[in-house]
């Protein structure tokens, strides 16, 4: 079992005045993740797993929650409504084969889009894949999701079209 | 931008139409209506209505919509109809009466046709009677409170409109039993309609003539918005492209594509009545006997399809002596909605000395964007010259135009584009680049003489027979039965139907067969977009962090069907 990197965990004042908690993901967070992703658009699931899924499997669920914070590293962002915790926005890594180079996944609440959470969240796990010495930072992002695009180029990320799937971007940050 | 493509157009194209000729497609009808009374404007098994009888028609029935039920300008009025002679009436009747039309596919299942239903808004329905049990179990979600059913023998002469009726429900029992209260004949709503004055509903171009629902990448279908100055638009550039080969008054076209389908219902519906031409419409062209007797008996001069049909009918038995027979009168062969195969293309030509010209288009843009020329002699395999009005563009990945030669995703602006869709701002707002171009989804580019070629598309859509299948809506409902744990969808190449659908799956019960997870999905998807191969994995490709690889799939798939 690794330990929790709690180094990691810190609040958050949005320009909007709300506060959130960002941190490494837990294995207790499962039936806050489901709930997340649950209520989900669909359009937002697609983007994020690139095929429909309907309701988040256990297996999923356990994919999502149990890491090891070294080749897979996971932050939510958290806003708290009296005691009750919500997920509002996740963002991971996960090594890929090659041991150097990690590929991103995010995804937001649609009800937290434009919040500045992404940013934030984003920011957190650059800083963690770089003190985890990966070279580069990489992603697929479907090319009819000009948000996302927008965004990652905004965080020097570079757009590769690949050659054999037109429908999705390949996106890479040197580390 | 420079037109370059303008330069091939041939003599006697307009660069440009006028796309106020008509103000609405109301006074399209109106005029054709006056001009042409006592041609035939539409057939079906034998029997047809003249302009005259359309016009009393159509009005009877838009007083009936817009006097008995009450119906107020804009309200929307679904359709639910084969290529039936009631079709046009019904159509005629709603605009008339200052309405919007929503076409429905009349084989959709009733989680989709309720989807249609309630998200249009549609407060009253034509449904042929056949159909009339799948709206049954739609209905109590949707603000439907009008029905109107109809038999496929209502417009007949009485006679053959009684056995015709008889056959259909008691010999052939195509009507699966059904209760609607309250639900209106169609014959007496013309006849209760025939009482009232219409009132004339000044409708503008600027007014929505159709809520016409193409698929969502997210598995959901939207309404694509479309005014009576985007289709009159497109009416006057079909009719533009056709100057030179098609005339006035003289002309018959087959019409066996659906009519709830936008192709059909511009290009021949619209266009031919235009011209004062007839539509023969054929109700079930997938019997393809049937299709060739009805071919044998009618001289036409111009006919529409997708390339599955033409290759349908150039393997039927019969259609050869059919071709002979008609060569000379037929003049123009238009194949869209889907890529044309250079071996039917080439082997159409051979049969009836009429090259199998293609055009290019989208629901989006009502539809037409480019086509062949109509005086062309061979088979180009490409998607053809952007029509008069029109503009394509090849957008980069930040969605501006790019050099000549390049690929990139094609644009298109002109008058026939549509506004967004319906109830869907954020879809609306993506649809479109800042500089206005219609993002259509396919990658292409244009060559030097301004033809634009087809590479392949963008999004995850698998395109059977020209209707559009996205794996989203095929994986949701896979993945609704119980013995599923995963699911995806992916094209694979079809030779009669360009693509077919390949669904891989993850059971979570072993025990689970395709034929019953076939089963499961025929009860919420209608045909096409129904798998054509199942197959079974421990897991599906995915990237480390769960993304799926679809390209990965099609590989295998391809790897499956080769």
């Amino acid at each position: 079992m690794a330990e929790y990197p709690a180094h990691l965990v810190r609040e958050h004042r949005l320009f909007d005045g709300r506060t959130v908690t960002l941190r490494p993901i837990r294995t207790e967070d499962a039936p806050l993740v489901r709930e997340f992703l649950n209520v989900l658009s669909g359009e937002s699931r697609y983007m994020r797993f690139q095929k429909w899924v309907h309701a988040p499997s256990d297996k999923l669920i356990h994919f999502l929650t149990d890491v090891d914070y070294d080749r897979h590293m996971a932050l939510v962002c958290a806003a708290r409504h009296g005691d009750h915790e919500e997920i509002v926005g996740e963002a991971r890594y996960v090594m890929n084969a090659d041991g150097k180079t990690c590929e991103l996944g995010i995804v937001i609440a649609d009800a937290w889009h434009r919040s500045g959470i992404a940013g934030l969240l984003m920011e957190g796990l650059i800083q963690a894949a770089r003190a985890r010495k990966f070279s580069t930072m990489e992603g697929l992002v479907l090319a009819g999701n000009a948000e996302m695009l927008h965004f990652v180029r905004a965080l020097g990320f570079e757009a590769h079209a690949v050659s054999e799937d037109r429908r999705t971007v390949r996106i890479v940050k040197k580390l | 931008m420079k037109k370059i493509w303008l330069d091939s157009y041939p003599r006697g194209v307009p660069s440009e139409i006028d796309a106020r000729a008509y103000s609405s497609l109301n006074q399209l009808l109106e005029r054709s209506c006056a001009r042409f009374r006592d041609a035939t404007a539409f057939s079906n098994m034998g029997a047809s209505i003249t302009y005259g009888a359309l016009d009393r028609l159509s009005r009877d029935f838009a007083a009936y919509l817009q006097k008995t039920l009450g119906l107020q300008r804009a309200d929307r009025v679904a359709i639910m109809l084969p290529n039936l002679l009631q079709y046009p009436v019904a159509l005629f009747g709603a605009l008339r009466a200052g309405l919007t039309v929503v076409n429905v596919n009349p084989l959709y299942t009733a989680s989709e046709l309720e989807h249609q239903l309630a998200d249009s808004g549609a407060t009253a329905i034509v449904v042929l009677e056949n159909f009339a049990r799948i709206l049954e179990q739609a209905l109590p979600q949707t603000r439907v409170r009008h029905i109107v059913t109809t038999q496929v023998g209502d417009l007949f002469p009485p006679v053959r409109r009684a056995l015709v009726n008889f056959a259909v429900k008691h010999v052939k029992r195509m009507v699966p039993a059904w209760r609607i209260p309250g639900a209106t004949d169609f014959r007496d709503a013309l006849a209760r309609g025939a009482m009232h004055d219409l009132d004339g509903a000044d409708v503008s171009s600027e007014d929505i003539a159709f809520l016409q629902y193409t698929g969502g990448t997210t598995g959901v279908a939207k309404g694509a918005i479309l005014t009576h100055g985007n289709i009159v638009a497109n009416v006057e550039q079909v009719a533009a492209w056709a100057r030179g080969t098609l005339e006035v008054g003289t002309e018959t076209v087959i019409t066996a594509l659906p009519l709830y389908h936008v192709f059909a219902l511009t290009a021949n519906l619209l266009v031919f009545v235009k011209l004062g031409g007839r539509n023969v419409l054929v109700t079930n062209p997938r019997d393809v006997a049937g299709f060739v007797a009805e071919l044998r008996k009618t001289r036409f001069t111009a006919i529409t399809g997708v390339n599955t049909l033409f290759n349908a009918l150039l393997n039927a038995t019969g259609f050869q002596e059919v071709a002979a027979a008609g060569r000379g009168t037929l003049k123009l062969a238009v194949a869209g909605g889907m890529a044309v195969q250079r071996s039917v293309a080439e082997r159409w030509h051979r049969a009836t000395g009429v090259p199998l010209v293609e055009g290019y288009g989208l629901t989006e843009a009502s539809p037409n964007v480019c086509a062949n020329r109509f005086d062309s002699r061979e088979f180009s395999g490409k998607l053809g010259l952007p029509l008069p009005s029109t503009e394509v563009a090849i957008l980069d990945e930040h969605g501006k135009e790019s050099p000549l030669g390049e690929i990139g995703e094609i644009g298109v602006r002109g008058p026939q584009v549509m506004r967004g869709y319906w109830n869907a701002p954020q879809e609306s707002a993506e649809a479109f680049t800042p500089d206005g171009w219609l993002r259509t989804g396919d990658m292409g580019r244009m060559d030097e003489r301004g033809y634009v070629e087809f590479r392949e598309r963008k999004k995850d859509v698998i395109v059977v027979s020209g209707f559009k299948a996205y794996p989203a809506e095929i994986e949701d409902v896979a993945m609704l039965h119980p013995g599923v744990m995963d699911a995806g969808a992916v094209g694979i190449p079809d030779e009669h139907s360009g693509e077919a659908v390949a669904l891989f799956v993850v059971r979570k019960d072993p025990a689970l067969t395709a034929e019953a997870l076939l089963a499961h999905c025929a009860k919420h998807l209608t045909g096409y977009k129904l798998p054509r191969r199942v197959e079974f994995r421990e897991q599906l490709p995915k990237s480390p962090i769960g993304k799926i690889l679809r390209r990965k799939l099609k590989e295998e798939a391809a790897r499956l069907h080769g």
